[in-house]
């Protein structure tokens, strides 16, 4: 079953009209759509198993919700981007509904229920999430109006990224201020929505600019290094990333957006000396963090020492991390089932640590597993790149499955000690609306850029 | 009614299995991204199949537009109104002048098209000699030029290979595999 094996037999026979053919790649993608929304059913079914004993009726609302809103995606899919790329949605649906399953059952463990329950929340943030991908669908039908709105976009990725420092806006918690506050009720991350726009804006910038940037400079070491004046932009993003880090506390946020600009830079350019220049200023500037900032200093302490009874016990300390390596550890190979471990001893289970707790419960091979799911959805996201005809949907399809994959490492190289933690959310999984709708609109562009990259005149011989 | 330890075993390892099932079921219908696309055999000595004539003809009343192939094939020597440069204003279509769609047609745009054997080039060549990722047409200042993409048997340019992205003259004959086709007004 090759995609596309009925294109090979029809000759298009003139540039007018193309043939319509059966939407193959609808019909599969609605298969494996029906097969994750079972996955996601049964990962609830096994958590009331395993925790309560037995089956009750929450599942009808969990399961379900999720279920009809990712057809109901799936459905405007074969209206407005036939020829969208099939496993994507697939892919996202799975994740985002272990991540429900998941933040259940550390509700059932301290017992939450109703509005209060995490889940709840994470499933009415899905629908929204939804609603943003279907709206998203709708209103761009080529992604290259996008591009004709560089600047604006690159201006509102700026602004939300400001946002958290508005006086009476912003919010702290947990030492990062990196949220804003609406009325008392929902706080919300401007900083996942502005991912999107500086990914959408770097594109639109590169394009633009990139033969300065990629033809010009002098070679030292072999390498041919760019002019002083054309160091700009990178000083900029470098400037804007460092003041993530002191003023708004967050150091995955920062390392995130510098690192975005840094593959898209060397994507453009084909020139390694800007990776090499880029990751001397990141880590010239981190370890300088490290060294006047004292949560970045207590962050590279717990990494590097975590194990250490002083830093394990102390306020701050690496208890949090220490704790998810046990559960890791707890869940071993096959994982202690769902619903039957302990995750809920973490901190923050249901969002910075779920990766813990899913390893908990699904071990290595369960974890494994999500991690392949990540991997073929950024593969995916680069494939798309790859086949795109134009300069700007090739920049954006694989800065935006860029995005999803340094965002994975942040967070689960932290966990896993691999790097130092850092607040971020791992991506789908993580209780947190903002993420999910940025995840979501991420997953719309990807469609839509597949879609156009698809839909071009074609010959075969 | 709790269940008892064997079936939250079976269900769990039923669970993680189900996963995989899932991850291996996508990879499987991915396989032609991994392992190229599969080669389609060619009669290599039957000439070349009728063109269904009436509807790639009509566009070409130019004399030259009528197939040749085996000579096309045979001698890659350039025609003789080579040395204009295709722009975008001057060459409006794509001719397959040799292979087994000798005569068809295909008009450009100001998009870059791309040749080879995998399912998303504009222009699919399903044979032996033809890379997955084979050799892209594209504008550079409104000129197209033809550019190798590190293909196994090369691209050719009115006979020699091509190694840097190279202008194209109208009417001079690209050859890729066993198919060769040329820029036209």
């Amino acid at each position: 079953m090759t995609l596309n094996t009925a294109a090979t037999s029809a000759i298009p026979a003139d540039p007018g009209p193309k043939v319509r053919l059966p939407q193959k790649m609808r019909n599969l993608e609605l298969f494996l759509l029906l097969v994750a929304c079972g996955i996601n059913a049964s990962a609830v079914v096994l958590v009331q198993l395993g925790a309560l004993g037995e089956i009750d009726t929450t599942l009808l609302f969990l399961g379900v919700t999720l279920s009809v809103l990712v057809i109901a995606l799936h459905f405007v899919l074969r209206f407005v981007a036939r020829d969208a790329d099939p496993f994507i949605l697939p892919i996202a649906t799975l994740l985002n509904g272990l991540g429900i399953a998941m933040i259940y059952r550390i509700d059932i463990a301290v017992q939450d229920s109703g509005w209060e329950s995490a889940a709840v929340r994470q499933t009415a943030w899905s629908a929204l999430a939804i609603a943003s991908a279907i709206t998203v669908l709708l209103i761009i039908r080529n992604h290259r109006v996008l591009f004709r709105y560089t600047y604006i976009f690159g201006f509102l990725g700026v602004l939300l990224l400001l946002l958290p420092l508005v006086p009476g806006l912003g919010k702290e918690i947990s030492g990062a201020r990196v949220w804003i506050s609406v009325g008392s009720f929902a706080t919300f991350q401007p900083g996942e929505i502005a991912k999107i726009a500086l990914a959408v804006f770097f594109a639109g910038y590169l394009v633009r600019n990139r033969d300065s940037l990629a033809m010009v400079g002098k070679k030292f070491l072999g390498m041919r290094f760019p002019r002083l004046r054309d160091l700009g932009p990178i000083l900029v993003v470098w400037a804007l990333s460092m003041s993530v880090i002191i003023f708004q506390r967050d150091l995955g946020t920062a390392l995130l957006y510098f690192g975005l600009f840094l593959v898209m830079l060397y994507l453009a350019t084909a020139r390694i000396s800007w990776v090499i220049l880029g990751v001397g200023l990141f880590l010239g500037g981190a370890v300088l963090a490290s060294q006047t900032l004292e949560y970045v200093n207590g962050r590279f302490t717990n990494w590097l020492d975590a194990l250490n009874p002083a830093v394990y016990e102390a306020r701050g300390g690496s208890f949090q991390l220490v704790q998810g390596l046990f559960g890791l550890a707890k869940g071993g190979l096959l994982g202690t089932g769902l619903g039957q471990g302990r995750p809920e001893i973490t901190p923050v289970p249901q969002s910075d640590y779920i990766i813990a707790s899913l390893g908990e419960e699904l071990g290595l091979a369960g974890l494994f597993a999500i991690l392949a799911l990540y991997l073929l959805l950024v593969a995916r996201g680069f494939r798309i790149g790859f086949a795109g005809q134009d300069d700007f949907g090739k920049l954006l399809a694989v800065g935006l499955a860029f995005v999803i994959a340094l965002q994975c490492f942040i967070v689960i190289g932290g966990v896993t000690r691999v790097i130092p933690l850092t607040g971020l959310t791992t991506p789908f999984l993580a209780a947190g609306g903002s993420s999910l709708i940025a995840n979501w609109i991420i997953v719309a562009l990807l469609l839509r850029l597949s879609d156009t990259v698809r839909n071009q005149p074609r010959l075969v011989v | 009614m709790s269940p008892s330890e064997l079936t939250l075993l079976v269900l769990r390892l039923g669970f993680l299995l189900l996963l995989w099932l899932f991850i291996f079921g996508i990879v499987y219908a991915l396989r032609s991204d991994l392992f190229g696309q599969r080669v389609r055999k060619m009669k290599t000595d039957a000439p070349a199949t009728p063109v269904p004539a009436a509807a790639f003809a009509a566009a070409s009343a130019a004399p030259a537009a009528a197939p040749a192939p085996a000579r096309a094939a045979a001698t890659p020597t350039p025609p003789s109104s080579v040395g204009e440069r295709a722009t975008a204003q001057n060459a409006t279509r794509l001719v397959i002048t040799s292979g087994p769609k000798a005569g068809v047609e295909f008009p450009l745009t100001t998009e870059s098209i791309t040749i080879g054997r995998s399912n998303d080039s504009s222009l699919v060549i399903r044979d032996d000699y033809t890379s997955t990722h084979h050799a892209r047409l594209m504008l550079w200042n409104e000129e197209w030029m033809i550019q190798d993409l590190d293909s196994t048997n090369g691209t050719f340019l009115a006979g020699s290979r091509v190694a840097i992205p190279t202008p194209v003259p109208l009417n001079a004959t690209i050859k890729i595999g066993a198919t060769s086709f040329e820029l036209r007004r």
